[in-house]
Parts: structure tokens; sequence; C-alpha cells
């Protein structure tokens, strides 16, 4: 890894074909989000970012357009290193947790370093000191089920910043709690974003993301309208 | 280990289902194992009633007798045959057989009057301890004879009543003579039940004016010994005292019901793996659902980077787990039941004596037991399950992440 953008996205674009329309999704797209940043990409519904994060998460593939993560063209890698790449260099935080329901939150949190098969007094050196730092030692054994949302969205961003990945992203991860829990939650990605450098870039309409993000990026039709550093 | 946990944990979710679902196997490897005690027992019991107390394993007899079976057609010199077969170790008897008109009262019908040494023949034939009633024959007891359970109930009589027998002697002269039965036997098969008439061999020699030879020497193989390595000797030992005989395992003698006892094995199996496919029909059925509705759990594993090659073994688990489950309680639920038909065995009241193939089934059906009645089962379960799990394992294992995420 260089000193260059985590991220490059270059001319990217999107084209999802429904019946017989085709519907431009991403109408080529250029960013790049250096490493620490914390970013909040912005617009209406249908604008792009959901669609924007899927492809820089290596979890769709663009129509056209260059998508660079930490210097490795994704277009140019088979499923299987997509797969790995996903495994090791991205960490997903979605809107509605998505744990799996039948682990408990020490389990969950653990589930990406045993996919990477790091040995077991490894992880959980790691996962419990993680699990402190998101405010959830004690409920280790819990399952989602036995947790709030918040607890929950806790468990997923301790998943997801596990494997100390290149970028975390983070699909509307605000949107299932309420205002107080959300506070809450940005200042614990904050703090990961500050005190470990984690890069972290959000899909959201929550203006309190926004207040807090330091870099806002808003889309409008598949393209960046504005693109804000504070 | 941890495929292994969450596959557990997985089962659980839907605790019903998969009872229902373990419950059904479980049921079906019951019944197999059963099933397959049952027709084993049938089949071995068929088979010692052939081997054990009808055919033996080899026959031999004067050339041409099988075409054209006649009192004239003989092994010359039996005794020298049989000494001869004692030296290879083999255990042998002969029999002498002719037709004769049997009679009781006013009713009367063909029978077929086999003369044998009572103390000799209880070496290759179990047909002694095959008695419904009475007694065997007892060589002193030169007029006692014993018949089949049918030829008994046609003439309408019973141990102790006279019976005449009606012949032509070899010399020519009218053979006829006066017995008393000793003993009626068991069903056994269809020929021995409905027209034998079993007698000492001077008694036959001396009805018949039959001064020497016989018709048939029954051979049976050693402990452990091959029909064929016991067939190679008995060949050799004919070819030395009574050239020209001709030499016949039981196969060649009955290839139709060869061919059943190779075949009941297979069919056996077939009847178990048409169960088994209902299952299968079941387990698809819940696998299937239990993929639908974690679609997005699989799309997650995917995103972050679980490969398809455990996702495949994650559902395989869940499938082989639901398969160990109910091997265990089924092979646990049978133990009583098998315990059950091996010892005390089913009545089947009159269907006792049909016979099958010519040979009769036992009135009281006893199942058998060995490995292939647990391994075949069990292993047909397994195959089955693995088919059925398979399809919904692919399923899981190809789902594209962005589309099992966003699947509502």
């Amino acid at each position: 890894m260089g000193d260059g953008p985590v991220i490059a996205l270059q001319d990217v674009t999107k084209v999802y074909r429904q019946g017989s329309v085709d519907i431009h999704a991403l109408r080529g797209l250029s960013m790049e989000v250096e490493p620490g940043e914390f970013t909040a990409v912005c617009g209406p519904s249908g604008s792009g970012k959901t669609t924007m994060l899927n492809l820089i998460g290596a979890l769709d593939a663009a129509t056209s357009g260059s998508i660079v993560l930490e210097g490795q063209e994704l277009g140019s890698l088979n499923k299987k290193e997509l797969s790995e790449l996903r495994r090791d260099r991205i960490g997903f935080v979605f809107q509605a947790y998505n744990l799996m329901p039948v682990l408990t939150a020490y389990e969950n949190a653990e589930m990406v370093l045993w996919v990477q098969g790091v040995d077991a007094a490894t992880r959980r050196e790691r996962v419990m000191g993680l699990l402190e730092q998101v405010g959830l030692k004690g409920l280790e054994d819990r399952r989602p089920s036995e947790l709030s949302g918040g607890q929950q969205q806790r468990v997923a961003i301790a998943r997801a910043i596990a494997s100390n990945p290149a970028v975390v992203l983070a699909d509307e991860p605000t949107a299932n709690v309420d205002s107080e829990t959300a506070e809450t939650l940005l200042g614990l990605m904050e703090e990961l974003n500050r005190e470990q450098g984690v890069t972290f870039l959000f899909s959201t309409h929550d203006p309190q993301v926004m207040e807090r993000a330091r870099r806002v990026v808003r889309l409008v039709d598949g393209n960046i309208a504005s693109d804000q550093r504070r | 280990m941890k495929i292994l946990r969450m596959a557990w944990r997985n089962l659980w979710r839907n605790g019903r289902r998969t009872l229902v679902t373990v419950g059904a196997m479980t049921l079906a490897l019951w019944a197999m194992v059963l099933y397959t005690s049952l027709m084993q027992g049938m089949l071995g019991s068929m088979e010692s009633t052939l081997l054990d107390v009808e055919l033996g394993e080899i026959q031999i007899h004067a050339d041409g007798y099988l075409e054209r079976p006649s009192i004239w057609e003989r092994i010359e010199e039996p005794d020298a045959l049989l000494e001869a077969l004692d030296e290879t170790g083999l255990r042998s008897s002969a029999r002498l057989l002719g037709g004769a008109l049997v009679a009781s009262g006013d009713a009367s019908t063909g029978a077929l009057l086999k003369g044998l040494r009572p103390d000799r023949d209880a070496q290759v034939s179990d047909v002694y301890q095959r008695l419904d009633r009475g007694e065997w024959l007892d060589a002193a007891d030169a007029s006692g004879v014993v018949l089949g359970y049918r030829l008994a109930r046609t003439l309408g009589i019973d141990v102790g009543d006279e019976l005449i027998a009606l012949s032509q002697a070899t010399d020519g002269s009218m053979a006829n003579d006066l017995f008393r039965v000793r003993g009626v036997l068991q069903s056994l098969s269809e020929e021995t039940d409905r027209a034998t008439v079993f007698l000492v061999e001077d008694q036959f020699r001396s009805f018949f004016a039959l001064e020497d030879g016989a018709h048939q020497v029954i051979v049976r193989s050693g402990e452990g010994q091959t029909l064929d390595a016991a067939g190679e000797m008995a060949q050799q030992a004919t070819a030395a005292s009574a050239p020209g005989a001709e030499v016949k395992s039981w196969r060649d003698l009955l290839p139709g019901l060869a061919n059943v006892f190779d075949s009941a094995q297979a069919a056996v199996q077939v009847v178990a793996f048409v169960v088994y496919v209902v299952i299968a029909i079941m387990i698809l059925n819940a696998m299937l659902m239990a993929v639908f509705e974690r679609i997005r759990e699989f799309g997650v594993l995917k995103a972050i980077g679980v490969s398809p090659r455990r996702v495949l073994a994650l559902i395989l688990t869940e499938g082989a787990l639901q398969a160990a489950l109910a091997i265990a309680i089924g092979l646990v639920a049978s133990a009583p039941a098998l315990w059950f038909v091996t010892t005390r065995g089913i009545d089947v009241g009159q269907l006792g004596g049909t016979a099958i193939m010519g040979v009769s089934m036992d009135r009281i059906w006893t199942g058998a037991i060995s490995p292939a009645t647990i391994a075949g089962p069990v292993f047909i379960l397994l195959f089955i399950v693995g088919l059925a799990v398979l399809f919904p394992a692919f399923k899981a294992a190809r789902i594209s992440p962005i589309e099992a995420i966003h699947h509502q």
C-alpha cells in the first residue's frame, strides 16, 4: 500500500437493465478517498449512493470505468480474488445490521477473523478488545435477538473493523436507530476514525451523519453534484 | 468447528420443521432396517430350507436322469462314490427315487418315494428335524414312512395311519405294500409338501425290487467352502468312482431360484430407495425453505468474504446433522423391534406354507441380523439426504451477495 488514495473511482458508470429499460445509476463518476477520511455520501433516493458503495465494496461490477482499491483495479480480479479482497480489506456495516442470528455478539464479531484463518487466541484477544471498545463488554454471549438495535450495530461495527480493513463501507448505518443511538454510534465511528485511522465511507440521508462527516459528497442523478471537505 | 456450531444452531431456529424432518428420516430408517431384517430372514430361511433340507449344494445323478427321470437310470456303485466323496471331506448321502400311486381309504394320488439311510442322510439334510408331528424314519421300523403335510391332508391320514403304495417294480412285477405313517413334515416346498413319501432304503429296494444303485447323491460343501470349490472336488471324486455321472450345483438345478436369491438384496435396496425418495422430497422442501428464509444471511456471509465452499459446507452440515440424529434415534428405536423379529418372529398364520418359487415360507417369519441389515439402510439414507441437500446447498453457495442482501 502506497501513500495514494485508498479508493479511486474514474469515470465509473453503472447501468441496470429493468425489463427493456436501461437505468443509469452512475454516470461517469470520479472521486478519490484518502486514507483516514470520514466521508458521507448523500443525495436523494436513486441518486446512486448505494450503487457506489456496492461497486467500491466489490459486491457488484461497474459497467464501465475504473475502481481502484489500495492500488488494485477491481475489474481485473476474479470472483475468488474479489471475495478475498472483501474479506481482508473491506469492512461492511449494513442498515439492517445483518448479524448472524444464531451467533453471539462475540462470534459475530470474530467471523471475519475466523474466515481469514486467524488462530483462536489471537481472535479472542482482538475481538474482546473491540467489543470493549464499542461498549459491549459483558454482552459478548448475547445473541442479536437479545441486543437492542444500537447494540447490534455496534457488533456490526466491531465485525467490520476486526480485520483492520482499508475502508469501512457503511450503508445508512443510522437509519434503523433513534437519534440518540445514532449519535452514540457516530461518536464511536468518529473515535475509531480519529484514534485508529479507520477510513469510513457512509451513504446516508441522516443530517446527523452529514454534520459529523469531515467530507460530504452529494450525488445527484448518478454523478457528484458537490464535494465538500471540512 | 464454527460451521458445525452454526449448522446445529440453525437447525433449531425452526425446531418444529427440524423435528418433523428428522422424524420422517427416523421413521424411514426404522422401517427399512426392520424390512431388511425380515427380508434377510425370509430369504435366509428359504435358502436354508432349499439347501439344508431339500437340495444340498451339489447333486450327482446318473447321466440323463435329470432330463428323463427314471428308476432305471442309476449310479451303479453309489457306495464307491460316497467313499470317494468321504475322502475329499465332503458330506454325502445317496437316495433312491421312484414314483408310485399312494392311497388311503378312497383317496389316492401320485407321489415320489424317496428311499434313504436315516443315519447317513442326517449328515446332508435337516429334513429329519422338520417334522410337524410324529417321528422321523427309523431303520428298525421298515414299514414306517414320513409324508409331506399336504399329501397327508390330501389322503386324509395322520401319524399311525396306514398307507398303501402301488407301482411297477424293476423286475416287471406289481409293487404294492402297506406302510404306516410315522411322521408328517412341516411345509417345506411345493414338491415335498404335495407329493413326497420318505422311507428307509431297504424298504424302497424291497418295494421296487431294486438290488443296487442309487438315483441321487446329495453332497454338502464344507464350512466356508465356496460352491465352485466343492463342485470341483465332487467332480473329481465322481470322475474317479462313478464315471459319466452328472455333477450339478443347486444353481444349475434351479437357476431361476438362484437368480431370485441373487437379486433379492438388490430388490430390498430398490424398495429402500423408493421409500427414501419420498423422504428426500421432504428434506429437499425443508432445506429449500431454510435456504430461502436465510438468503440475506448467505448474502452477508459472502459479502464479508466467506467462500462459497464454506456456505456449501454449512448447508451440507445441516443435512448431515439431521441425518446423524435420525440414524442415532432410528437405530436405537430399531433395537427392540429387531430383537422381537429375530427372537420371536411374526406369526404369519395362514400365509405359512405359501410357496415362493417352490420354497415354502415358515409359519413364524423371523428376521435376520447382519452388518448389512444396518449398513444398507443407513448408507442409502445418507446418499439420499446428500442428494436432497445438494441442490439447496449449491443454491446458497452460488447466491450473489448483492442480490441476497437486498432480498426482501
